[in-house]
Parts: C-alpha cells; sequence; structure tokens
C-alpha cells in the first residue's frame, strides 16, 4: 500500500457539498431506515451552511441522493417562492449541477416543508420531509432514553392518552399537524408537522420518503406501499381539515388544502397552499397547455 | 458564482450505486443495476473506518482494510460479504440482529446469490403490492434460520447480487417459500 492510493488529489469542494464520509454514513443509515420503516435511525448530521432548524436533515438527505441528472422541487409550507425554499433549491444546484423546477411532475427529488404535493407522486420520486422533532413521544416522555425503551415495547398508550384528552376536553381531535401515525404496524412515527391533510398521501404511496431531523440527528423512512395509520379509536374516525369547500381567490380551483388569509373585514379568504398547483391552473385557465398531474384529492375527497 | 466540477468516476459510481440499493431496499424483489458487477461497489459505497465488516475473499477482504474498516467476524460486522452462501449457515447464525432498542445494529449481509432459478419465494410486505413472487438460489435451510433470527424489527437486511443486478430483501419483508 502507498500513500498515494489512500488519498485523492486535491479538490476546491467537495461534489454536492457533503464529504465522502458523511455520504456514506448517511446511505447506511438510509438503508436500514427503510429496513425498518418509521424507527428513528440516528445518524451525525455534519454541518451544512445553514442553520439547524432550518432544514439541514432534508438537506443532507438530498445532497446524498442528488446527482448532476436529478431534478429538484423544494416547498416550503406548500410554496416554492418562499426564502427558505428558493435558498435550499439555488444551494443544492449550485453545489451538484441539479435542474431545478417547480413543478411536482418534473421533480425527480421534492424536499419540502410540512406540506405533501397535491399532485399524485410517481415510482420514481423520492419525498424528503424536513423534520423539526422526529420523536413522537416527546411530549408524553421528554426522556428520550425512556421513549426509546416504549418505541422498543411498541408502548404507545399515552399517545392514545392525549388523543382521547382531547376528545373529551373539546369533542374532536385537536392534533393540527404532525399527527402520530403507525407504520407498518409495528412502530409510531411523527409525519413531520404535515397537515392532517396529508397524512393519508403516505400511506401505500407510489413514492420514497425520507424523513430527516438534522438538529435531532435522526432519520427515518416509509417506503413505498407501507401501512400508514393515523392513530384513531375505531369510533371516531380520522378527519381532515374541512377544506373540501374552499375555493382558492387567486386561481379558482377547490378541494385542495387552503392558506387561510385574515382580513381586516374579519372574515377570511383561501388560497392554494400547493402554489404551483395553483399557478398551474391559472395559466391553464388562460389557455396556455399545461398538464395537471391526477391529484391524491378529488374534489376534496381522498381518492388514490 | 460558484460553479462546482462535476462528479468524478468514484462519486458518480457510488451515487449510482446506493440509488440501485437503495430502490431495491425500498421495492423488495425489483432488479436494480449496478453500475459494476460483483460486490466491490457496494464496498465503496458503504463502508469506512467507522464500519466492522467481514468478507469471505481475500480480495474483497484487501479492499475493506484498505477504507480503513475493521477486520471482524460474522458475529461482530454489521456489513458482511460472502461470494458464497453455500456452507456459510453456521457462521451467519450469530450474525447481528440489533435489539428492539437500536434496531439498527442489525447486520447488512451482501452475497451473491444466482437471480430466477432455485427456490420459488413470495415476499409481502412494506415496498410491495400486494404479494411478489420470485425464485432465488439460496442454500435450502437459510430462510428458516432468518425467520428464526428476524424477530421484527430486529433482523439483518440482505442484498442479493448477482452480476450487475442487485435484489434487496429488508428484514420487513416476509418471505414464504413456495
Amino acid at each position: 500500500m502507498t500513500l498515494a492510493a489512500l488519498t485523492k488529489p486535491w479538490a476546491a469542494t467537495s461534489y454536492g457539498f457533503l464529504d465522502a464520509s458523511a455520504k456514506r454514513e448517511l446511505r447506511r443509515k438510509m438503508l436500514k431506515a427503510i429496513a425498518v420503516p418509521g424507527c428513528q435511525m440516528p445518524y451525525a448530521s455534519r454541518e451544512v451552511p445553514m442553520a439547524r432548524g432550518w432544514g439541514t436533515g432534508g438537506l443532507q438527505v438530498t445532497l446524498t441522493l442528488v446527482n448532476p441528472q436529478s431534478t429538484i422541487k423544494v416547498i416550503d409550507q406548500g410554496a416554492d417562492d418562499g426564502v427558505n425554499a428558493a435558498s435550499i433549491r439555488r444551494f443544492i444546484s449550485r453545489v451538484s449541477g441539479a435542474a431545478e423546477t417547480w413543478d411536482t411532475l418534473d421533480a425527480s427529488i421534492v424536499q419540502s416543508r410540512h406540506r405533501v404535493p397535491e399532485e399524485t407522486m410517481r415510482e420514481d420520486q423520492i419525498l424528503v420531509l424536513q423534520v423539526p422533532n422526529p420523536e413522537p413521544l416527546r411530549g408524553v416522555e421528554p426522556n428520550m432514553s425512556i421513549a426509546r425503551q416504549m418505541h422498543a415495547d411498541a408502548d404507545y398508550g399515552r399517545l392514545w392518552l392525549t388523543l382521547y384528552e382531547q376528545l373529551v376536553r373539546k369533542g374532536r381531535i385537536m392534533q393540527g399537524a404532525a399527527y402520530p401515525s403507525l407504520v407498518n404496524g409495528r412502530h409510531v412515527m411523527t409525519p413531520s408537522p404535515i397537515p392532517r391533510w396529508d397524512v393519508p398521501k403516505l400511506n401505500m404511496a407510489r413514492h420514497l420518503t425520507f424523513l430527516s431531523a438534522g438538529r435531532e440527528k435522526r432519520l427515518h423512512a416509509v417506503p413505498p406501499f407501507t401501512r400508514v395509520e393515523p392513530l384513531v379509536f375505531s369510533d371516531r374516525p380520522y378527519r381532515v381539515e374541512d377544506h373540501a369547500d374552499l375555493v382558492c381567490r387567486r386561481s379558482g380551483i377547490a378541494g385542495y388544502f387552503m392558506n387561510e388569509i385574515p382580513q381586516d373585514s374579519g372574515g377570511s379568504v383561501f388560497e392554494v397552499s400547493d402554489s404551483n398547483l395553483g399557478i398551474k391552473a391559472i395559466r391553464r385557465a388562460e389557455g396556455e397547455a399545461v398538464e395537471i398531474g391526477a391529484t391524491w384529492y378529488e374534489n376534496g375527497e381522498y381518492s388514490a | 458564482m460558484l460553479t462546482v466540477a462535476p462528479p468524478d468516476a468514484a462519486e458518480a459510481r457510488c451515487n449510482a450505486t446506493f440509488e440501485a440499493l437503495m430502490w431495491s431496499m425500498a421495492r423488495p424483489g425489483d432488479v436494480r443495476e449496478l453500475p459494476e458487477a460483483g460486490l466491490t461497489s457496494i464496498v465503496e459505497a458503504l463502508i469506512d473506518r467507522e464500519c466492522v465488516a467481514y468478507a469471505d475473499s481475500p480480495d474483497l477482504s484487501r479492499q475493506i482494510a484498505d477504507t480503513g474498516a475493521v477486520l471482524g467476524d460474522p458475529a461482530t460486522a454489521d456489513h458482511l460479504f460472502l461470494d458464497r452462501l453455500e456452507g456459510a449457515s453456521d457462521a451467519l447464525a450469530g450474525i447481528r440482529c440489533g435489539s428492539a432498542l437500536y434496531p439498527d445494529d442489525g447486520a447488512t449481509l451482501v452475497a451473491q446469490v444466482a437471480h430466477g432459478s432455485g427456490q420459488r419465494l413470495r415476499l409481502t410486505g412494506p415496498g410491495i403490492d400486494g404479494a411478489r413472487d420470485m425464485a432465488l438460489a439460496l442454500p435450502a435451510e437459510f430462510w428458516a434460520m432468518r425467520e428464526q433470527l428476524c424477530a421484527y424489527p430486529e433482523g439483518f437486511d440482505l442484498l442479493l447480487v448477482d452480476g450487475r443486478s442487485v435484489i434487496g430483501i429488508p428484514r420487513s419483508t416476509q418471505i414464504e417459500v413456495l
């Protein structure tokens, strides 16, 4: 063995920003995460040029997956043009040479903060969700060693208790986002703070989902065709937000998840949260030939 | 503006290898294409000095040692690379399966196995739409051993390589020998 055989020629940057050892570690953990769906796998979570808590976990997964043939879409609460989304998308593109897109249909990797796109994702697409708090038990068990033991024992009684308390106190489930969901009948995961509207999209999906928390240094995955069941009582069915009848004031489309915009007059108007779906609907209404893919929800009803 | 050099050959190879491994694990039974035949590209994509690895061939052992990984025995390794599964059953009986507390401690077993011949199997579980039938030339006693060792979420994950093709069978997959 020679010294030269153990080294590589000097380069100013690593392709895709992360160095080779960081990628190898992420690859190993991502394979394990797929093998045990919904189970949180610890990883080292390297520094990236972004503050922890702003999507560093998702970014590291995307940087591991990306290659020059990739097409990247990044969304922040459904919008492609938010500062966070635009900055992450531009950064990924700059360090990898991957193409950028706003269109869910064109993307090979969709990195997302807190929404799943409305257009049904295909079997060749990867959804990378940024997760602020990957531990569904954090609220009921702050000690993470005990929480780990609870996952090992599949001891999720206290999560059921919080849902029961919400029903008793308010008459309905108050959990708006990060609804605890049972994956593959074994591990309860937090699906990141996506609204209840988006949780059914992960159940028996065609695409592969990674959920990565950079600050908490854990990632988990939902492979395609994996059961993701929100925790519900059998006599209180799971309900998504009542957005089926809301109409987007800009694009005129209805039956999708909406952003509520309060007005000075006291009322509210609504805009479709998946902003590029709204943009495509507007362009189509103006006569352009725009392809809008099949959507998970049809007329406000989950149909896939 | 910052411009980034295109990935060098090793980087592109590792990326393509991982993509094949990832999709093969995510869709058990699907055949994916590795950039190179054999196990070397998998070692290159996954193994470094944080690993304890075992290989049954001297060439692969040397490649693993060069990455800085510790060469372990089948019972301590987190990644096992086997050219032959025949006769390895005794060694595999002690394979790491992790624990309910740390399922990620379960090993990854990478082996050269002929696809499309041998025992008929029916795969069900995450990643499979319904059920999937296939044939794999593994030793007869292997699946019973796997069944015994893999008490989900404990278990080990399989990557079966035939030339450039790879099939993944994670521990979440249930296997029925037909």
